[in-house]
């Protein structure tokens, strides 16, 4: 008994050691990746590959019409209330009867295989296509497999951040199709709403000036997050966003929100969106022609001092200095905490409902965006103006691209059209009914419809739309539009850039940003981060600016 | 734990492979499984190995990546992260084995004296209990009870005593851990140390009680030696995972008190590996780790074998 007791022991703990062995190269092969060539496009050849813009004449007027910012930005046009008889966008069916494979990202649950909402689709579109919504937490792993094999499906989504993973700069004009021919200039007049998407959406399926990706959701307000804070709570003790012009400001709601003993903190994390009040750049900012990376700037030193300095106030909850992220929406809908940093994503109806579960008055707002002295013009860098990217295979002949362009016309019809209303709610009676005037699921709807199946192949502009919470939409697009004016795009945007592996590990830099994140955690002094950052330039950081200048920055410009 | 062990039959009376694979068949059987799993999530991805000399490229594969030789070992070697985290595993581990270790034990002998059973299988779940709970609810439950917003620090405050930072404390870092493996896993721990008493003759007890042997000194001359075996086992097959201190657990707290305290081999290779793409930087720094693991088990084996114990296995 007791020799056998211990030989197993002996076993599992052997295994655990050979586990230990193998775990890294194991892990190791689970996707991630590299790419040994810098693709990025010239200025010229970026024009001519671009389709051309036409707003879509059919499409429902908005509530609050979109504002313009300087450049490419825009808001997102927003809608209080579903049309109640949809117009068409769309005459006849699109496709010929072809038969297709797509696939596209899930972050959810996967639809029965071949269920009602597929079949209504398939008939309204004319062609037999097969989706096959794929775990989007493993999209990274499964995808290089396919392009291994060179075995990608007819339509695929490859979603721009992943696109180091993919090599997707490697797979354009090999094995996914150059659609060029089909939309630059005014060939797109041919699909009208593909050619109501803004410019600036089309230029990320853009490689080596040819024209290769079809934009999802696109917007001209893709900026990376805000400072919010709870609207209901501040308004009630007469505190308004517009009172808030400095970091000083800031801190000062610091000291009059606080209140410890009732376990209320003003603050949670807001270092990630707040460090640009100190006009520091977005990854990088050209001085006299040469690169300068933020950590070398002043203005990231200033900008982490005062977050360090606010770490130790005593105004920051303290699970948020204990790095703890994934309760940070449970502190601020309970009112644990005031203010935090987030990405807009957070700004919609089920963020409203789940904060009103904890408190009847709930209501998320925004600062505007600010300068840490309270002078001068504050700055928004843009992100993205579309990050979820549709490609067709190489291996399709004309004809067939052609049926799929203008499947995808369907696809990226205006919101509250009749298109729209299938492609995003299926058949009415069957998968939605109206309930006060808005579309809501039947439980077949709810089991069968996975609105980002198709909408992940092609889909129209990004709408603030909430129905049923017109006080959410008003917020967002109030707060959107009082900010547009500051959006600027830094340099690079929308350059498909990609780094050979080694440069990107410099360009992580993990042990810095370790460094940093206890620093605005108050674990760790400015200067320490100095030394950090010291040693990261000596090695890796010079290797990082140095490659960009060559491969980048001399090739092509900032691409502005 | 050998002294009851039959001697090994030697020399001649040898078996021909036949006739001992069907007398074992059975036995054979029944290992097929844990040697199939061992086969397919441990010898299997030993392959994976190679990407260590490699700069391995998940997109070209394995086959098609290019040899760099040790170049990841003299980078790695050079690199203070690696060092500090192989400072914080040596640490830990060390301080692990001084405070943890001791408290199955100790477990097993109190629980070992609670005659009523019945007390005794309820104690024995209460403390088998956390094992099950993931690393995230165990430092959850730590963090709500005894975080800077916990239940204990919120009592402080509302009361003006000055609040306890013990959990972003970097400095208490290695005694916050062991007493959260303590809490999870030493009644866990105490396991194979019942299963040991368990099979210690209850005729020596009665024999030393006949005697006049109190309670001491029966644990000191029957309980302990009667454990040594075991003790001596656990002790080398820690050593052996001595830079194996845990993953989750740092991975969890790593931004409560900073990487510098936190980071250990495990979490350096996912870390400045895996997360950032440098999947060959991280697959060299667990080979390095492997390596020198199976150089301490072997090292701690042989002590066992000249002290005149099993160790792994009988000489």
């Amino acid at each position: 008994m007791r020799s056998g007791l211990n030989r197993r022991s002996f076993l599992t703990t052997a295994a655990t050691v050979a586990g230990a062995a193998a775990m890294a190269p194991l892990l190791s092969a689970c996707g991630g990746g590299s790419d040994k060539k810098a693709a990025a496009n010239t200025k010229e050849g970026l024009k001519a590959a671009l389709p051309a813009y036409v707003p879509n004449a059919n499409a429902v007027k908005p509530d609050i019409a979109s504002v313009q910012g300087a450049g490419d930005a825009a808001t997102d046009p927003a809608y209080l209330s579903y049309p109640a008889s949809p117009p068409t966008s769309v005459s006849g069916v699109p496709g010929k009867g072809g038969s297709y494979t797509a696939i596209t990202p899930l972050w959810g649950t996967a639809p029965p295989v071949g269920n009602s909402f597929y079949q209504a689709m398939n008939k309204a579109l004319g062609v037999e296509l097969t989706v096959k919504p794929t775990d989007g937490i493993n999209y990274n792993t499964i995808i290089p497999t396919m392009t291994a094999a060179k075995k990608l499906p007819d339509w695929i989504n490859l979603p721009s951040w992943l696109n180091s993973n993919f090599n997707t700069g490697g797979l354009v004009g090999t094995q996914l199709a150059d659609l060029t021919p089909y939309l630059s200039g005014d060939n797109i007049k041919k699909y009208p709403n593909l050619a109501a998407l803004p410019t600036g959406a089309w230029q990320h399926g853009v490689w080596g000036d040819k024209l290769y990706g079809i934009p999802c959701f696109s917007t001209g307000f893709g900026i990376p997050g805000a400072t919010f804070y709870r609207r209901d709570i501040l308004e009630a003790r007469g505190i308004t966003a517009d009172q808030i012009k400095s970091a000083d400001d800031l801190m000062n709601l610091g000291k009059e929100l606080t209140d410890a003993k009732r376990g209320v903190w003003a603050f949670d994390d807001v270092w990630t969106y707040l460090q640009f009040a100190w006009n520091v750049p977005m990854k990088w900012r050209v001085d006299n022609g040469k690169l300068v990376h933020p950590f070398e700037t002043q203005e990231f030193l200033e900008a982490l001092d005062w977050h360090n300095r606010l770490a130790t106030s005593g105004y920051m909850h303290p699970d948020a200095l204990a790095g703890d992220v994934s309760n940070g929406s449970t502190r601020f809908y309970s009112g644990k905490t005031l203010i935090g940093g987030g990405g807009l994503g957070a700004w919609n109806l089920s963020d409203q409902q789940s904060g009103a579960a904890a408190d009847p008055n709930y209501r998320r707002g925004a600062f505007n965006a600010i300068t840490a002295d309270g002078k001068g013009t504050p700055v928004i860098y843009m992100g993205a103006a579309a990050s979820m990217i549709s490609y067709l295979n190489a291996g399709l002949k004309p004809a067939q691209i052609e049926e799929l362009l203008a499947v995808a016309n369907y696809l990226a019809a205006p919101y509250g059209t009749a298109e729209y209303t299938m492609v995003n709610y299926g058949v009415e009676g069957v998968h939605h009914t109206r309930v006060n005037g808005a579309p809501t699921f039947t439980e077949e709807g709810k089991k069968d419809v996975q609105v980002t199946t198709y909408s992940f192949l092609a889909a129209s502009g990004s709408v603030i739309s909430n129905p049923g919470g017109e006080q959410v939409t008003r917020d967002y697009a109030g707060w959107s539009a009082a900010n547009v004016k500051y959006l600027t795009k830094p340099p690079f945007w929308g350059m498909n850039l990609s780094m050979p592996q080694a440069i990107a590990s410099a360009d992580a830099a993990q042990n810095v940003n370790d460094t940093i994140k206890d620093c605005y955690h108050g674990k760790k002094k400015v200067s320490d981060v100095q030394d950090a950052i010291a040693s990261w330039r000596s090695g890796p950081g010079e290797r990082l600016k140095q490659w960009m200048t060559d491969n980048v920055l001399n090739k092509y410009g900032t691409g502005q | 734990m050998s002294t009851a062990a039959p001697k090994r039959p030697a020399g001649p009376a040898r078996l021909t492979w036949r006739t001992r694979l069907r007398r074992d068949k059975s036995l054979l059987l029944m290992t097929v499984p844990a040697v199939v799993l061992l086969l397919v999530f441990n010898y299997v991805p030993l392959f994976g190995i190679v990407t260590a000399f490699q700069e391995y490229d998940p997109l070209v594969g394995v086959w098609h990546s290019e040899w760099v030789g040790f170049d990841q070992f003299q980078q790695l070697f050079g690199d203070p992260a690696f060092w500090a985290s192989m400072k914080n595993t040596l640490y830990l581990s060390f301080v692990q084995l001084v405070l943890f270790f001791p408290i199955p034990i100790a477990l097993a002998l109190l629980l070992n004296s609670v005659v009523s059973e019945r007390i005794r299988n309820f104690f024995q779940s209460v403390v088998y209990l956390p094992h099950f709970f993931s690393w995230v609810l165990a430092v959850t439950i730590f963090q709500q009870m005894l975080g800077g917003a916990g239940v204990l620090n919120q009592f402080l405050r509302q009361h003006d005593i000055g609040t306890w930072d013990i959990m972003t404390n970097p400095h208490t870092f290695a005694l916050l851990v062991t007493s959260q493996a303590i809490w999870k896993e030493a009644g866990w721990g105490i396991i194979v140390f019942l299963a040991a008493l368990s099979a210690i003759n209850s005729e020596l007890y009665e024999a030393a009680a006949a005697d006049g042997a109190g309670r001491l000194r029966r644990m000191w001359h029957i309980t302990l030696p009667g454990l040594r075996g075991v003790i001596v086992l656990m002790l080398v097959l820690r050593l052996g995972n001595a830079l194996s201190v845990g993953f989750e657990q740092f991975l969890v707290q790593r931004d409560a008190v900073g990487h510098e305290a936190a980071d250990v081999l495990d979490t350096f290779s996912f870390y400045y590996g895996i997360a950032t793409g440098g999947y060959s930087y991280g697959a060299a720094a667990g080979l390095f780790k492997s390596v020198v693991s199976l150089l301490l088990i072997w090292g701690a084996n042989k002590l066992a074998h000249a002290f005149g114990e099993d160790g792994l296995y009988r000489r």
